[in-house]
């Protein structure tokens, strides 16, 4: 596969779509063909995620592992469909088991080339960022509809009560920036970055109980809990299944302002929380721009989604598990 | 778990006034299931409960070198409705009578605590702070991950909710004596053996007559409760918080409490090595169960989180092991 044909193929890739040839030139020169029979292991889930791969051809299976020595196939992949981003994006492990179903053709990017890619100042690097978003949103909406099924019977109603909701709770100010800074999901931001954060929304309190989000509504703002959790749920009559928990530095309701596809989940509160309301017109500004707020934006937005989805792999395994 | 020095005390309807807390963290574990050498569980995996208490790798902003305690049940025992009673304030890892007796018993269930405490003038490491509590000849022993904020504020109003009998066993400073009192208090007979849902009762009980204390005295911020309680045939554990994700100002624990304290568990044959590595073996029908602060592996992939606000039963019954997890709304 020479250079030429290696961006010809990296341009056929959906996650790749429109990137200019310069950009894919530079990422067909960092990375590596291989070709791995049928049977072998790629990776183990749980393992130090090495590199990223993108399947030019053959096929590739991927599984879950269950206690009791058990495991539950996820998925099928093949030509175009990239794997093992996901945890190069938090540096945790894989978090599924990778193996080779049919002799496969695959081209791998090492975590340092791909943490390079990511880290250019270069529309491209920004682009990219945003379809690796939408990628981890994607997988984040296949998992949570299998935990759907589970419970069977389509989602209830009710959006516009939802957003009623949402608009009786008592604004107030922000909270006290020292706070904020000691949360993990802020360590990155400069103080005046931070502070442009802090104040591109608005602040409420809500008491426990209260549904912020209805699944499969659109969302008009991406919330960020700064005090309490807010639970994220799929609720079916009397059963409900908790997808995740939002605690404090963790956001929700923003998958929808990413790809339009309504809420995967619910949102409500299981504390008494406070909240940043970060509109959607706001929330379009950070991810769509390319100034450095906007780079810490697309990393925090980022990480979160990669831990709305590991969270989700944990009550998809006790599902699976039955126990 | 948290133990307060007397006089120590906060402001009560802020819970953001200066002052100093005894940050300590812990961790926990419960085994119930096959005769297991407790030392397949405190030191051979490559993350056992021994090495988290110097080399946690979740919450690693505390190390646990404030005590260990274990209370283990063998059938085959002189008296085998008594647990083996082991409670140390020498650090684990080096405890070479410790490590010996791991090898000679194999309980059938077992309730473990390594005990944390981050370096303060007023930390108090001493035999009567030492988990799992237990009074007398009771069945029930506990055994605690957590604190109770602004505990020496709201401790002696929880006197009028702890049987007169079981205030005078109380020995210690920390929180987590207490709670266990308050849960012996809830069943018809402290000492008797309860039927599983009744000690899971109460210990849902306890955890309200907790919040109720807690509002009457205007403590709103972040405590989290994860029990381990056992009785030898069944265990009753909780990951749960009070007003999870509010912090007083300044806050030493923040780095800590931010996430929700951690609890894990895996369920299958029995807990054995394979591979080179250990994990539960597959079955039909659940034999053996381990809840533990942590996954006692690198490799936690069989091994799976326990939801926050939930509580988490396990009871050996002659078919096997009974499980069941639900949400705990206190």
């Amino acid at each position: 596969m020479s250079d030429e044909e290696t961006v010809e193929f990296l341009a056929t890739v959906p996650l790749l779509e429109g990137l200019e040839d310069a950009y894919l030139a530079e990422l067909a020169r960092s990375v590596r063909r291989r070709t791995v029979r049928e049977g072998q292991l790629l990776w183990r889930q749980g393992d130090r995620a090495r590199e990223m791969l993108f399947v030019v051809a053959g096929g590739v299976s991927v599984s879950q592992h269950l206690p009791g020595d058990r495991t539950v196939e996820m998925a099928e992949v093949g030509p175009g469909d990239t794997l093992g981003e996901i945890a190069l994006l938090d540096g945790g492990g894989n978090t599924m088991s990778v193996r080779v179903t049919e002799e496969a053709t695959l081209l791998a990017l090492d975590r340092v080339d791909f943490a390079a890619l990511l880290a250019r100042q270069h529309p491209a690097a920004f682009t990219l960022k945003r379809r690796l978003a939408a990628l981890t949103a994607a997988r984040l909406r296949v998992l949570v509809r299998r935990l759907a099924l589970s419970l069977g019977d389509e989602p209830p109603g009710g959006a516009a009560g939802a957003a009623e909701a949402f608009a009786d709770l008592e604004t107030c100010g922000p909270p006290d920036s020292k706070y904020v800074r000691r949360m993990a999901t802020f360590h990155e931001f400069d103080p005046l970055a931070l502070w442009g954060f802090l104040t591109a929304g608005t602040y409420v309190r809500c008491p426990a109980g209260r549904t912020l989000i209805v699944e499969g509504a659109p969302s008009e703002a991406c919330y960020l809990t700064i005090n309490g959790a807010v639970e994220k749920v799929l609720v079916r009559g009397d059963c409900r299944i908790r997808v995740a928990l939002a605690g404090p530095g963790t956001a929700f309701g923003y998958e929808d302002l990413i790809d339009g596809g309504g809420s995967p989940f619910g949102a409500i509160s299981r504390e008494r929380a406070l909240l940043l309301v970060l509109p959607r017109d706001q929330f379009d500004r950070l991810f769509n721009g390319e100034g450095a707020g906007s780079r810490v934006f697309l990393d925090v937005i980022q990480r979160d989604l990669v831990t709305s989805l590991r969270q989700t792999l944990r009550p998809h395994a006790r599902l699976a598990a039955s126990v | 778990m948290l133990a307060h020095r007397a006089g120590r005390s906060r402001t009560a309807n802020s819970g953001r006034a200066s002052g100093h807390y005894d940050p300590w963290v812990c961790r926990v574990l419960a085994y119930l299931g096959r005769p297991l050498p407790v030392r397949n569980l405190l030191f051979d995996p490559d993350n056992s409960l021994v090495r988290q208490s110097y080399s946690p790798r979740m919450m690693n902003t505390f190390l646990n070198l404030a005590g260990f305690g274990m209370q283990a049940w063998d059938p085959t025992s002189l008296r085998p409705e008594d647990p083996f009673t082991y409670r140390v304030t020498t650090l684990p890892s080096f405890d070479h009578n410790l490590r010996s007796l791991s090898s000679k018993l194999a309980p059938t269930c077992l309730i473990a605590h390594v005990r944390g405490v981050t370096y303060s003038s007023d930390a108090i490491v001493t035999d009567s702070n030492l988990h799992p509590f237990r009074f007398g000849d009771a069945r029930i022993v506990l055994a605690h991950n957590g604190h109770l904020r602004q505990f020496s504020s709201m401790r002696y109003a929880l006197v009028e909710h702890v049987r007169p009998g079981l205030v005078r066993h109380i020995e210690g400073n920390t929180d987590s004596e207490w709670i266990y009192a308050l849960i012996l208090s809830q069943l018809d007979d402290p000492y008797g053996l309860p039927e599983t849902r009744e000690l899971a009762d109460a210990t849902a009980n306890a955890l309200r007559i907790l919040r109720k204390v807690r509002a009457g005295h205007g403590i709103d911020t972040s405590s989290p409760v994860n029990l381990c309680v056992g009785t030898g045939r069944a265990v009753v554990a909780t990951r749960f918080s009070f007003d999870y994700g509010w912090y007083p100002g300044e806050d030493e624990m923040l780095e800590t409490d931010l996430p929700f304290v951690s609890l894990w568990y895996t369920i299958g044959g029995e807990f054995a090595e394979l591979d080179g590595g250990w994990q539960m073996t597959a079955s039909n029908t659940p034999r053996s169960a381990i809840i533990a602060s942590e996954p006692l592996t690198t490799d936690d992939t069989t091994w799976l989180e326990v939801p926050e606000y939930s509580m988490l039963t396990a009871e050996v019954t002659a078919d096997g092991l009974e499980f069941e997890t639900r949400d705990l709304d206190v």
